[in-house]
């Protein structure tokens, strides 16, 4: 068939036409890269798109905040229909700045059977589908078991010089490094909202620091090639890497921790909403929260899977006896002090 | 008529396309971006009120000081690296009669072959603490611990010279082809040596180029983000790098916009300054 000039007009003209209606069966989700994109794509994209009969587009760009600054930037069009992995802070930003979807049991009914915890740690522009914990992750050939944060956060009565160099901060911009230095505060007489005691442990642990990053995934190839020895980590991570045969292992410290809540959220000017929140509504799913947790070492967004192996009930939050133990500070306290507490710690690290 | 004024407004019409891409493309975008730097936000959301504290914020804090400055110690830096290092090449590329002239011509530009990411994360390589650098000195009996040569300003310095180089080559070559070699032969020719005829007469002549290449290097150094992420840390930041941690980490955009208005009126200056020297010094 010969391309003539009035079939290329034809054809130009009748693209917004077609594309539009393609895109009503496509779906652009936002999440993580690496382990992470290839456990969701085999336990939950996959499974969804076979039962819906659409196409999901994957994008795994961007940590939790970049993607939040993708949609601020966009006035709630950055490109993508789900938002897969925000945290707390960035759906109470977007719940004040009007830039992600009312959630509601009429949109996602599967909300019904979410923690009670759930529905307090965020305003209704968010769903938390998995929770993690920060848990201290260490490396079994060089060092016994911590027991306490104060071996992170001092490690040299424990450990001695030996661990010199092989610890490692993160940054601010990684709620982990707020949660670690929250503990640190408690452990001085400090609380979530007065971390003022942390800033002399985080100076006197300075000289211990070998390495600075902001990502938990930057953090991962000195754990690999040995340079980091102890570490705060969330425990999803800490877990996937203790299971993949990496010399480490991580645990709760005896003074507790603090959870995270992984939320999922639809901007307001995402094109397809009502495969949206199909999407998240599968995402809370029990078939598809079970096998994505046990892949990925998190613990599920619902209490009411109780057919769990023995050593991932070991792990995870799993009853609400376990998730009453866990501390959640308030996420909006996080979101109006963490610049500050962010030049804080670059004064003190810098 | 009719096509006389057709062709009288062709050349406007050519620059208005142009000019309308960078209108909506760079200009709009950046002006509603910078001047979020004037504006109050309420725990990183922006309030709409007009204030001078973001400003104010940054230059009392020893960092923030401390990351501008290092950012003109790194551009001007790595713009001295560039001129010295490109000078020589660039004379030797122009005056060699070599065969293979294209060919060392193209070797000269291999730095712009490779991305960013994978040149930078060389150098990291060669000075991390098991690099190359510290695994010669340690050889050599240099040295009995490896150097801390990472993060530090020096590697950043280095690694954005490394990938501006060709820019000063090529800069500093387009000023040198622009002579006549009969000046220099003729004051050869008079009695001064090859040396003196060089500084008296090529090196002053070249200088447009000289400035050229120093200005180019110093003005993509300054806003480089990639290198001084790679080859620095929390203690050896830049102002690219302060700015991605407030717009895109901590969503403290009037934080990161006034450090963007910072970076941008410093560089201008500092441009304007160096295009006005080179200028005189041209004119003399």
């Amino acid at each position: 068939m010969q391309l003539t000039r009035r079939r290329a007009l034809l054809g130009a003209l009748a693209a917004p036409v077609v594309i539009p209606a393609l895109a009503a069966d496509t779906l652009v989700v936002n999440g993580y890269g690496g382990e992470y994109q290839d456990i969701i794509m085999k336990t939950t994209i996959e499974p969804f798109e076979k039962k819906f009969g659409v196409k999901v587009t994957y994008d795994n760009t961007g940590t939790a905040a970049e993607n939040y600054a993708k949609i601020r930037a966009g006035r709630g069009a950055p490109g993508f229909d789900v938002a897969a992995e925000l945290t707390p802070p960035e759906i109470i930003l977007g719940n004040r700045e009007a830039l992600l979807e009312r959630i509601t049991e009429a949109e996602v009914p599967n909300l019904q059977y979410v923690w009670q915890t759930s529905r307090s740690l965020i305003p209704v522009n968010g769903v938390v589908h998995t929770y993690q914990y920060t848990a201290l992750l260490w490396n079994k050939k060089h060092l016994d078991k911590p027991d306490s944060w104060t071996d992170y956060w001092a490690p040299g009565p424990k450990y001695g010089d030996k661990i010199k160099g092989h610890l490692i901060a993160f940054d601010p911009g990684n709620l982990l490094s707020i949660y670690a230095l929250i503990m640190a505060a408690k452990l001085k007489g400090g609380s979530d909202e007065n971390i003022d005691p942390a800033w002399d442990v985080l100076k006197a642990q300075k000289p211990w620091v070998g390495v600075s990053v902001t990502t938990s995934a930057a953090a991962a190839p000195y754990f690999e090639n040995d340079q980091v020895w102890l570490a705060p980590y969330w425990s999803a991570r800490a877990g996937y890497y203790a299971a993949a045969n990496y010399p480490v292992d991580f645990c709760i410290p005896k003074e507790g921790t603090i959870g995270l809540g992984n939320c999922a959220a639809v901007p307001v000017g995402a094109s397809n909403k009502k495969l949206a929140f199909e999407f998240i509504n599968f995402r809370l799913d029990r078939d598809v929260q079970r096998a994505f947790n046990l892949a990925y070492h998190s613990s599920p967004g619902r209490p009411d899977i109780t057919d769990w192996p023995a050593d991932f009930i070991a792990n995870q939050i799993t009853t609400e006896a376990k998730m009453a133990a866990v501390d959640f500070p308030d996420s909006a306290m996080i979101g109006r002090k963490r610049s500050a507490w962010t030049r804080r710690w670059e004064e003190i690290m810098g | 008529m009719p096509t006389s004024i057709r062709r009288g407004s062709l050349p406007y019409l050519l620059i208005a396309i142009p000019a309308a891409f960078l209108l909506v493309c760079f200009v709009i975008p950046n002006a509603v971006l910078l001047s979020m730097g004037f504006i109050e936000s309420d725990d990183t959301v922006p309030t709409g009120v007009l204030t001078l504290d973001n400003f104010s914020t940054l230059f009392h804090s020893a960092l923030y000081v401390g990351a501008i400055l290092r950012s003109f110690e790194v551009g001007i830096g790595a713009g001295v690296i560039v001129v010295l290092l490109a000078y020589p090449l660039a004379y030797f590329l122009v005056r060699t009669t070599s065969r293979w002239k294209t060919l060392l011509i193209a070797a000269s530009l291999t730095p712009l072959l490779a991305s960013v990411i994978v040149r930078t994360y060389g150098w990291w390589v060669i000075l991390n603490r098991e690099g190359a650098v510290n695994g010669l000195l340690s050889w050599l009996g240099v040295i009995d611990r490896p150097l801390a040569l990472l993060p530090s300003t020096a590697a950043i310095t280095i690694g954005l010279a490394h990938a501006l180089l060709p820019y000063g080559v090529l800069t500093i070559m387009a000023s040198l082809n622009g002579l006549n070699p009969n000046l220099e032969r003729a004051a050869m020719s008079l009695g001064a040596s090859r040396t003196r005829s060089f500084v008296a007469v090529t090196l002053p002549l070249s200088a447009p180029g000289i400035a050229g290449g120093f200005l180019l290097t110093f003005a993509i150094a300054i806003s480089a983000y990639a290198t001084p992420a790679i080859l620095g840390g929390p203690g050896t930041q830049v102002m690219a790098t302060v700015i991605r941690r407030f717009m895109l980490e901590l969503l403290d955009w009037s934080l990161g916009s006034a450090m963007g208005v910072v970076l941008l009126v410093a560089s201008l200056i500092l441009l304007a300054a160096t295009s006005a020297v080179s200028a005189r010094r041209t004119t003399a």
